[in-house]
């Protein structure tokens, strides 16, 4: 059991697990994450099923991915807390007694004589040691002192600040994990929808997209109201990085898009043979209008705002982006169809009009407007404060730990005849030259004081 | 002076400071030494200029495309190189290092850069784009110069090993601590803007703090090799030859994540 604890709390075992966590991180940036199967199965063939299996393709979220990171949370938190207790023992309640032997064997150590008796030199040393703002302790026994002088104890603790921090970002994954979700939600203009899990509703008041003058996308935005039993309470437009948080939800413009279910239609009605003749009319999908001079009806059937004619032989829109709208014309004379055919937007001499009866209209599709709906992720992260709270801890303490480095100096003072004798010895873990000029700074005083 | 004229005089100076470096490198004249370090600082001074003109031209941070990003990573890795220099009165890595940044500035006004300001996409527009980045190139910086160090600690310890060197000892204990004190800046910065300020910001703009993509999984790789470098040094105590590895490691790891990443792995921050 003891080795067990001893083994876990090991930094070898701190130093395995990074390795480890590297490795598999680097494996995960090589093999694509969360594809389908049939897409691993056509690129890695008969090793796709292993690598399924071995979780290898949602390796970030695996059980033993997890596991490792559970494994090396418990290591960083027994290395803490295994180092703690002697650092607070060194830190506030540290031994006077130490051996003239033990100090010579320091990094930095020196010896000097001064024509001082014990009193002067303790209260000369303190002095000095007080002025480059140490915190002196010390003992006196009979014709002897010892000195323990320390500053900036804070720096032993700063790894631990940083452990903590980790610690708690690690935690705030889990909470994440576990209560935190992510929806995609699409709507027009218009529209109010219920916020999966939550007790109010958003409203789409308005969507725009800004352009630069090139005609390059500058940005979209959402005006949006949160409703909730009592009516409206919040409205806010938001846009790519600029998301509203709402009681823990958190809204993004995220994609955009158009909606074709209902577009309103413009087309034109010219005469083969007559070019002042020209009628505007203007009808929604499956609307009708009439042409009273012609006693025809004219309707609109079919709507696509991306026309292609797919290998099969039929009439599909290639995407929601109207690259080449075109819409399905019905006339009809006392309820008997006379014409009928595909107009298209961007191709106004390309009408294919089947008619029944002989005509010399032309119907050309002028304007066509869908409505625009915007693509908008709602997100809860109730984890997110600790993330927040593990990097303020985390970066308190990476700059304790490297900038405000722990300095501890141990001096032994003896008299013999009227004189004394001061052994000094010191060391320092981190910034050793700094810690070594300090130490001469403070031996050189001390030799040229009178 | 527009902008292109400033960095192409930036890239001069920068080529003269190489120049009195190498001259050094030979003669062992600290007046080489200096005047290496004044061309340096003069590049480094009209480089800031060419950035501030960039900016006030394009109306955005200047590293939104490869040229700018690349062109503001010499700019750092100078800066850093500069701190080092003054601060540890060390001079020994100048001309190695001015390689790597005119390598950096031949590079960014390759033809194959295209430098032309464009616009910026909706999810660049955020001023957490200029905490991001510039932080976290600036702590690359700083690894860049510990890698550098850490080279040439390799190199003058198999020399004393050898015996060739004169003094045994007294170059390459001063270049492990050069590199360790590159870490020990490089470090914390590359921690609050890569990780830190990265997500911040990834959670402002795609509801997320962190989502494995490439660039932050190989952030984090970058992250834990020099984590390791800290605690091997630190608590193991472990110097010399096995912290220099480590230190080159990180260093390539950094070099991966902001190079390798956007052409070899797919993922969200296919920006630049």
């Amino acid at each position: 059991m003891k080795s067990i604890i001893r083994s876990l709390s090991s930094v070898k075992l701190a130093i395995i697990l990074i390795i480890i966590i590297i490795s598999a991180s680097i494996i995960g940036t090589l093999i694509p994450q969360g594809r389908s199967a049939a897409e691993y199965a056509a690129h890695y063939g008969g090793l796709s099923d292993l690598m399924m299996r071995l979780e290898l393709t949602r390796l970030y979220h695996s059980w033993w991915f997890m596991g490792l990171l559970a494994l090396f949370a418990f290591n960083i938190t027994v290395c803490t807390l295994t180092r703690l207790s002697p650092k607070f023992k060194k830190a506030f309640r540290p031994g006077l007694r130490f051996e003239k032997k033990s100090l010579l064997t320091l990094k930095s150590n020196d010896r000097i004589k001064k024509n001082w008796d014990l009193d002067r030199s303790g209260k000369e040393l303190q002095k000095l040691l007080k002025s480059r703002r140490f915190r002196v302790k010390e003992s006196r026994q009979e014709g002897a002192a010892h000195f323990l002088a320390q500053k900036k104890r804070a720096g032993l603790f700063g790894s631990d600040i940083v452990h903590l921090g980790l610690l708690i970002i690690l935690i705030g994954g889990i909470v994440s994990g576990m209560g935190g979700f992510k929806d995609s939600l699409t709507i027009s203009e218009g529209q109010t929808l219920s916020v999966p899990d939550a007790d109010f509703q958003i409203r789409l008041n308005k969507f725009y997209t800004e352009y630069y003058e090139s005609g390059a996308v500058k940005d979209w935005k959402s005006d949006l109201t949160v409703i909730d039993e009592s009516g409206p309470v919040l409205s806010k437009t938001i846009e790519v990085n600029y998301p509203l948080s709402y009681k823990g939800f958190v809204f993004y413009q995220s994609s955009y898009g158009w909606n074709w279910d209902n577009p309103s239609l413009e087309i034109w009605i010219k005469k083969r043979e007559d070019p002042s003749f020209l009628k505007k009319t203007e009808l929604r999908l499956g609307g009708a209008a009439k042409l009273e001079e012609e006693n025809i009806e004219l309707a609109a059937l079919h709507f696509v705002p991306d026309f292609i004619i797919n290998e099969n032989n039929e009439i599909v829109t290639r995407s929601l982006e109207p690259n080449n709208p075109a819409v399905f014309i019905e006339g009809t004379r006392d309820g008997e169809k006379i014409f009928s055919g595909w107009i298209f937007a961007n191709f106004p001499d390309f009408a294919r009009i089947h008619s029944d009866v002989e005509t010399d209209l032309i119907f050309e599709l002028k304007n066509f407007r869908g409505s625009p709906y915007s693509g908008i992720q709602v997100a809860k992260d109730p984890g997110v404060n600790f993330i927040w709270a593990g990097c303020i801890f985390l970066m308190i303490g990476l700059s304790v730990a490297f900038y405000w480095p722990p300095r501890e100096m141990k001096f032994i003072l003896e008299e013999s005849q009227g004189k004394t004798e001061i052994t000094a010895g010191g060391t320092a873990t981190k910034f050793k030259d700094t810690f070594q000029s300090e130490f001469e700074h403070i031996i050189s005083s001390l030799r040229r004081a009178k | 002076m527009n902008e292109s004229t400033l960095f192409l005089i930036t890239f001069i100076l920068y080529i003269i400071s190489a120049f009195f470096y190498f001259s050094y490198l030979f003669s062992k004249k600290d007046k080489a030494a200096r005047t290496g370090l004044t061309f340096a600082l003069a590049g480094l001074a009209l480089h800031t200029i060419a950035l501030i003109v960039r900016t006030v031209e394009s109306g955005h941070a200047p590293f939104t495309n490869m040229y700018e990003s690349l062109s503001f990573l010499a700019w750092s890795s100078i800066l850093a190189y500069v701190i080092i220099a003054i601060k540890y009165k060390f001079q020994k890595a100048g001309p190695y290092f001015l390689l790597i940044v005119i390598a950096l500035m031949a590079l960014a006004s390759s033809p194959l850069m295209p430098d032309e300001a464009t616009p910026l996409v909706p999810a660049l527009q955020s001023y957490w784009l200029w905490l991001h980045v510039s932080v976290t190139l600036l702590g690359e910086a700083f690894f860049a110069v510990a890698f550098v160090t850490s080279i040439m600690y390799l190199i003058a310890d198999a020399k004393e090993k050898k015996g060739t060197q004169k003094k045994p000892g007294t170059s390459s204990e001063k270049l492990d601590s050069i590199s360790y004190r590159c870490v020990a800046i490089g470090f914390p910065l590359f921690t609050l803007g890569g990780l830190v300020f990265g997500m911040v910001w990834a959670y402002k703009a795609w509801g997320s703090w962190w989502s494995w993509d490439p660039k932050e999984t190989w952030s984090l790789i970058t992250w834990f090799v020099f984590a390791l470098y800290l605690h091997t040094r630190l608590v193991m105590g472990w110097k010399g030859r096995r912290s220099a590895y480590i230190a080159i490691i990180g260093f390539l790891a950094a070099l991966f994540t902001y190079f390798g990443v956007n052409y070899l792995l797919a993922g969200l921050h296919s920006y630049a």
